[in-house]
C-alpha cells in the first residue's frame, strides 16, 4: 500500500509518517498543497491522506483538481476543520473519507485500508485466494489460518496482488505501488521479494506472465 | 448588534419593538397631523375674519349706496330759493314707516323737513355736522327718535343746508350674521375635509415607513436577506445604511468564525502530533497522558463550538432550505460509514426552510445523523415537514435506542464535559444547545424502526 501523505507540519507529518511505515506502507509526503497536488498528477498511489489548510494551494483545491481531471485515486482528508460544513464541502469536493484532528492512528489506518479495499472493489474485509487470506480491518495476512509474518515490502506487493486477485497486476505499476518515490528501485529487487513471498505463500502461487506481470492464483491446480 | 440579545423563540416580528431608552419619543404620525390640524384651524380663521371684512364692506357699500341715492333724490328735490320746499314726494318705502330707521331730513338754519318716518322728531346727528364739502355724503352715527343706532349719511350744501338720511343699523347687522352663519358652516365643511385630506396625506407618505418596518422584521425572521434598495428617496439612506450594518454583521460573523477555525487548526495540530507521539508505549506507559490529551482536546472542541455560537449574530437568520443541506448530509454520512453500509433515506416537504444560520443546521443535524449512524443497524430515516410553529426534523434508526433514563442524559445540556462519553451524547448535547438558541429544542423518543427517534424543532 503506497500513500501520499499532504499536511504541512512537520511535527505530525513525520509522527504519521513513522506510524505508517510501522504498518508496512509506503509513504511520500508532500509539505504544501502544489507539491502535494504534483505528486498526485504524476505518481500512482493506493489513496491520500490531505489536509485541509495547506501553504500554496488549499487542500480543498487540490481534491478538486484531481477529481476535475478525473482521478479516482482514494482521499482522506485530515483536518482540524471539524464543523460538519466543512465535512460537507469536503465531500463534495471529492473526498471519499474525513477524519478530524486530533485522531487515534489506528483509526487513520484502518480507513485507509478500508478505503484501498473499497477502491478496489471490495466490499468484505476479509479477501481469500486459496490457503490465503487477508484481513483489510487488521491488514494481517494467514495461511491456512496461522499468521504470515511479511516484510514491509512483501506486504506491499502481496496485499497488492490480493486485492486483485485474479487479475494481472503489471510489472511497472507493482513497483511504483510498492517503492516511495526517492527509493532506489533495484531492477531485480521485485523478482527477489516475489521468490521470497513464493515460498511464503505455497501452495497459493504467484503467476509470472511474460511481458505482463504477476498474477496471484489460489494455486489448487498442479 | 444585538448579540447579547437573548433569543427568545417567538417570531422576531411579533415581538415589541423595545424602543430607545428613556421616554418614547412621540409618534411621526401624531406630530404631523397635530401640525396640520393647527395650520388648518389657523388658516380657517384667517379667511373667516377676512371673507367677514369683506362681506362687511360690501354690505355697508350697499347700504350707503341706497342711502346716498336718498340724499342725491332730496338735493335734487330742493326747490332753488330761500324756501325750504321739496318739489315731490320723497317718502317712498321704506322712508314712510313710523319708526322704522329709515329717515332723512333736510335742515337750514332753523326750518326743516323729513320724512314720514320719523313723525315730526328731530334726527339727531351724534357727530357735529360735518363741514360743507364737495358734493359727497358723508357717513355719521345717530340715534332715531326711539333711541335706535342708526347709519347716517349726511350731505352738506355750500348755502348750509344740511340733507341727511338714515337707515337702522340692524339692517347692516341682520344680513352679516345672516351671511356669517353660512359662513361658518362652509368653512366648517371645508375644514373637515381639510382635515381628512391630512390624515389620508400622512398615512399615505408613511406608508413606507411601515413597509421598510416589515422589512426589517423580515429580514430578522429570515424571510429576507437584504432590505429593498428601491425606497422613496428620503428613505433610501436609510435602508443603504442598514443594508450596510447586515453586510458588517455578515462579515464580522465570517471574520469570527475565520478566527475560530484557525484558533482550532493551531491548537488541533499539535494536540494530533502528541496524540501520536504518545501511542508509543515506551512515551506514555500508564496512558495518563494519552487522557489528557483527550481531555485538552475534547475541551478545545467543546469551546471552539461554544465560541462559533456565540459568533453568531442572533438578530439577523438566514433562510436555509432544508433539502439540500439533508442531501448532503446523508451523502457525507454514507461515507463516513461507508464500512458499515449505511442506508440513509431521506424525505423532505417541498420548499422546507428553517430560519437558521446554514452551518448551525448543518451542525445540529449533522450530529443527529452521525449519532443514528453510530447506533444503527444499517437503516437512517429522516422525515421532515413543517409543524406549527416551525419545522421537525426526525431522525430514526433501527439501532438499540435508549433507556429513558439515558435519553434524558443524553440530552441534558451544559453537562460537564468530562461526564459526556463521546459519541451519543456529545453529539446530541450540542445539537440541543444550538436548537434551543433557535428557540427550537430536540426530543428523544422509540422510532417506528426500532432504534432512537431524534426530533429537532426549529423556526421555519
Amino acid at each position: 500500500m503506497k500513500l501520499l501523505l499532504v499536511e504541512d507540519d512537520a511535527q505530525l507529518a513525520a509522527e504519521i509518517v513513522r506510524a505508517l511505515r510501522a504498518e508496512h506502507c509506503a509513504v511520500d509526503h508532500a509539505r504544501n498543497g502544489e507539491d502535494g497536488a504534483h505528486l498526485g498528477d504524476t505518481e500512482v498511489y493506493d489513496a491520500a491522506v490531505l489536509d485541509l489548510g495547506l501553504p500554496r494551494r488549499d487542500g480543498l483545491a487540490v481534491l478538486r483538481g484531481w477529481r476535475e481531471a478525473g482521478r479516482t485515486l482514494p482521499v482522506l482528508v485530515l483536518t482540524a476543520r471539524d464543523g460538519w460544513s466543512d465535512k460537507v464541502a469536503g465531500f463534495k469536493a471529492g473526498a471519499d473519507d474525513y477524519l478530524v484532528k486530533p485522531f487515534r492512528l489506528e483509526e487513520l489506518v484502518i480507513r485507509l485500508r478500508a478505503l484501498v479495499r473499497r477502491a478496489a472493489a471490495h466490499g468484505a474485509t476479509r479477501i481469500t485466494c486459496g490457503p490465503i487470506h487477508y484481513d483489510a480491518g487488521l491488514g494481517a495476512f494467514e495461511r491456512d489460518g496461522l499468521p504470515l509474518r511479511l516484510t514491509g515490502l512483501e506486504w506491499r506487493v502481496l496485499s497488492c496482488l490480493i486485492l486483485r486477485r485474479d487479475s494481472v497486476v503489471p510489472r511497472g505499476e507493482l513497483i511504483e505501488r510498492v517503492y516511495e518515490g526517492d527509493a532506489e528501485v533495484d531492477s531485480n529487487s521485485v523478482e527477489v521479494i516475489i521468490t521470497r513471498l513464493r515460498r511464503k505463500i505455497a501452495p497459493a502461487r504467484i503467476e509470472s506472465v511474460r511481458g505482463l506481470g504477476y498474477r496471484l492464483s489460489p494455486g489448487e491446480a498442479p | 448588534m444585538t448579540g447579547q440579545d437573548p433569543v427568545t423563540g417567538q417570531d422576531p416580528a411579533a415581538r415589541p419593538d423595545p424602543g430607545p431608552a428613556g421616554a418614547p419619543a412621540p409618534s411621526l404620525q401624531r406630530r404631523l397631523l397635530a401640525a396640520a390640524l393647527v395650520l388648518i384651524l389657523g388658516a380657517l380663521v384667517v379667511a373667516g375674519l377676512a371673507i367677514g371684512l369683506i362681506l362687511d364692506r360690501f354690505v355697508r357699500g350697499q347700504l350707503d349706496a341706497r342711502l346716498d341715492a336718498q340724499v342725491a333724490a332730496l338735493v335734487a328735490g330742493l326747490e332753488p330759493g330761500g324756501a325750504l320746499r321739496l318739489d315731490r314726494a320723497l317718502d317712498g318705502p321704506p322712508f314712510d314707516r313710523p319708526g322704522s330707521g329709515w329717515y332723512w331730513q333736510v335742515r337750514r338754519g332753523g326750518a326743516a323737513l323729513r320724512s314720514g318716518s320719523l313723525s315730526g322728531h328731530d334726527l339727531a346727528l351724534a357727530a357735529p355736522v360735518p363741514a360743507p364739502s364737495e358734493n359727497r355724503p358723508r357717513p355719521a352715527d345717530g340715534v332715531g327718535p326711539r333711541g335706535e343706532a342708526l347709519i347716517l349719511r349726511v350731505l352738506v350744501l355750500p348755502d348750509a343746508t344740511s340733507v341727511a338720511a338714515s337707515a337702522p343699523r340692524a339692517a347692516l347687522q341682520r344680513p352679516l350674521r345672516e351671511a356669517g352663519l353660512a359662513l361658518a358652516a362652509s368653512l366648517g365643511v371645508l375644514g373637515l375635509c381639510l382635515a381628512a385630506g391630512a390624515v389620508a396625506q400622512v398615512r399615505l407618505g408613511l406608508r413606507p415607513l411601515d413597509r421598510l418596518r416589515r422589512d426589517l422584521a423580515d429580514v430578522r425572521a429570515g424571510r429576507r436577506a437584504r432590505v429593498p434598495e428601491a425606497q422613496p428617496a428620503e428613505i433610501r439612506p436609510l435602508s443603504a445604511e442598514v443594508n450596510a450594518l447586515l453586510d458588517q454583521n455578515a462579515a464580522q460573523l465570517a471574520q469570527a468564525r475565520t478566527h475560530v477555525a484557525n484558533l482550532a487548526h493551531g491548537l488541533k495540530t499539535p494536540l494530533a502530533t502528541m496524540g501520536l507521539v504518545l501511542s508509543d508505549p515506551a512515551r506514555d506507559p500508564d496512558g495518563r497522558l494519552a487522557r489528557l490529551v483527550g481531555t485538552m482536546d475534547r475541551s478545545v472542541r467543546h469551546h471552539l463550538r461554544r465560541a462559533r455560537a456565540g459568533a453568531r449574530g442572533g438578530a439577523v437568520r438566514a433562510r436555509t432550505p432544508l433539502a439540500g443541506p439533508l442531501r448532503d448530509l446523508a451523502a457525507a454520512l454514507e461515507r463516513l460509514h461507508a464500512d458499515k453500509g449505511v442506508a440513509v433515506t431521506v424525505a423532505v416537504a417541498p420548499g422546507l426552510a428553517a430560519a437558521c444560520d446554514p452551518q448551525d443546521l448543518d451542525e445540529m443535524l449533522g450530529n443527529l445523523i452521525d449519532n443514528a449512524c453510530q447506533w444503527c443497524r444499517g437503516a437512517v430515516r429522516i422525515t421532515a415537514g413543517a409543524a406549527e410553529p416551525g419545522i421537525r426534523i426526525a431522525v430514526e434508526d433501527d439501532g438499540p435506542g435508549l433507556d429513558p433514563e439515558a435519553m434524558a442524559r443524553a440530552a441534558r445540556r451544559g453537562q460537564r464535559l468530562d461526564e459526556t462519553v463521546p459519541g451519543h451524547g456529545f453529539g446530541l448535547a450540542i445539537t440541543t444547545e444550538l436548537a434551543e438558541l433557535y428557540g427550537g429544542g430536540l426530543d428523544l423518543g422509540r422510532a417506528p424502526l426500532g432504534g432512537l427517534m431524534a426530533t429537532l424543532r426549529l423556526p421555519g
